[in-house]
């Protein structure tokens, strides 16, 4: 459960007080919180997500590559927990990317 | 065999076998400290592709694993109050507390939800003012971050149904207590890097140094490993023992500071106990005093529980290396996905667990006929 995902950022907003955006998994999309790397990122970066926040940032190239072995392996575990979280914050917001 | 057959650079893979294996002129023992490893170590076959040149123990680098029995009989307990949304990753769910788990739990009629983000479990809580929302924040140096941000979050916010039942260790620690443990066997570490993208890799200079380890710190592709073994192999050749990083794509000296600065101001270092091991000292993380209104051991009473663990699971024997997982004598019997006794057989990333899945694998292969 240590593992970190890469997904480029589509969207940067505050959210009273906290970086927050939506970041594009190879199609899935995520609230993501983006405040540890707030100073290194803007719209169209890569960074790598764990349990929903960045914890890094990452070349494009690297992002593709690595989202194409994890799933080979079979290790995107991250990824269906993203899509099968019970409520995620956004639905809440209730205006979707 | 189909090792590494799926696998795309399976050719850059097979010339690192090559490599290592001329360079060793004997046997190295070397541990990763990382669940994503371990799975990708056992599932594509490397230890075995190494065999005799490099032996791999899997060591205690799954979360989900080293959290102690008394951690999760207080989830268990919390989970079963009224009014309480007990919220947790979904890897926590089927990790067997001394008489049941989380699932058992929700089964019986106590509100336990899987999140994917602490950050989702606080807006639970803003959803639901009239209940109490508890996250159960496990994990490493990784997840830290996240959990430290949600306690910040909800101070910030003023939310006060919030609470957290923290569980956190650390792996320096850890690594620290294997080479002090009589009849310690690993002579090199792989450092999980995205523990290290994190925090970096400061911590470990001191501790390759004093105990003349290389620490690589390392990714979880099948290239990377290869390639951190190489490099331990390399450095224990030539009689060196230093820090390195063969994960430089995602990993900085210093980490991320912001993440560690928030950990810090949140989290405190302590003792804590590891499942299977014991107590390690300092290799844990606990609420700051100043956020102890965020404390859900204190908020519901519960810090008292201790537990003895059970003889059966052989799970502080296998994290250390003193046992294959297949050599405990409950693994596939007692002991299943299905049925886990203990932790390791619980999660993907557990040691037992990935032996298991390749153990059945190899037997469907060897038995097509019989699937
Ligand atoms: S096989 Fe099961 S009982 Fe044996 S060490 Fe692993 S988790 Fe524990």
């Amino acid at each position: 459960m240590c593992l970190a995902i890469p997904g480029r950022i589509t969207s940067i907003r505050d959210d009273a007080g906290l970086t927050m955006g939506v970041v594009d998994f190879g199609g899935v999309r995520r609230d993501v919180c983006l405040q540890y790397v707030a100073d290194e990122v803007s719209v169209g970066a890569y960074v790598i997500v764990h349990v929903g926040f960045a914890i890094a940032t990452l070349d494009e190239e690297e992002a593709r590559r690595t989202l194409e072995v994890l799933r080979e392996m079979n290790l995107l575990d991250e990824l269906d927990a993203m899509t099968a979280s019970a409520e995620p914050p956004s639905e809440e917001a209730g205006n979707g990317p | 065999m189909k090792y590494l057959e799926e696998y795309r650079d399976a050719e850059i893979a097979k010339s690192l076998i090559a490599r290592i294996r001329a360079r060793a002129t004997r046997r190295w023992t070397l541990m990763e400290v990382c669940g994503g490893q371990t799975h990708t170590i056992v599932r594509q076959g490397l230890d075995e592709l190494l065999q005799g040149a490099v032996e791999m123990i899997h060591g205690p680098g799954c979360p989900v694993c080293v959290t102690p029995l008394e951690q999760i009989d207080k989830a268990l307990a919390i989970a079963a109050r009224p009014k309480v949304i007990f919220t947790s990753f979904g890897d926590m769910l089927r990790v067997p507390g001394s008489d049941s788990d989380l699932q058992q739990v929700r089964a019986r009629g106590g509100d336990v939800r899987v999140v994917y983000s602490p950050l989702d479990a606080l807006a639970l809580a803003q959803r639901h003012p009239d209940q109490e929302v508890v996250f159960f924040a496990v994990g490493f140096e990784t997840t830290a971050p996240a959990n430290a941000m949600a306690v910040w979050r909800a101070r910030d916010l003023n939310v006060k149904n919030f609470s957290v039942l923290v569980s956190h260790v650390t792996v320096p620690p850890a690594i620290t207590a294997i080479l002090d443990a009589p009849g310690n066997r690993v002579q090199g570490f792989l450092a999980a890097g995205h523990v290290c993208a994190v925090m970096g890799w400061e911590e470990y200079e001191p501790i390759a140094a004093k105990y003349t380890v290389p620490i690589i710190v390392t990714g979880f592709e099948p290239v990377d490993i290869l390639e951190g073994i190489s490099m331990a192999v390399s450095q224990l050749e030539g009689g060196r023992h230093e820090v390195e990083n063969q994960y430089a794509r995602s990993v900085h000296r210093r980490g991320t500071p912001p993440a560690r600065a928030r950990v810090q101001q949140v989290f405190e270092m302590t003792d804590r106990r590891w499942r299977g091991i014991g107590e390690i000292p300092m290799s844990g993380l606990r609420l700051r005093e100043e956020f102890s209104a965020y404390d859900a051991e204190r908020r519901f009473g519960v810090a008292d529980i201790r537990v003895a663990e059970p003889e059966a699971c052989k799970a502080g024997d296998v994290l250390t290396g003193r046992l294959k997982p297949t050599q405990c004598p409950s693994f596939g019997t007692r002991c299943t996905p299905e049925q886990p006794l203990g932790a390791p057989m619980v999660s993907t990333e557990g040691a037992c667990s990935a032996y298991y899945s390749i153990v059945k694998h190899r037997a469907a292969e060897a038995a097509p006929a019989a699937q």
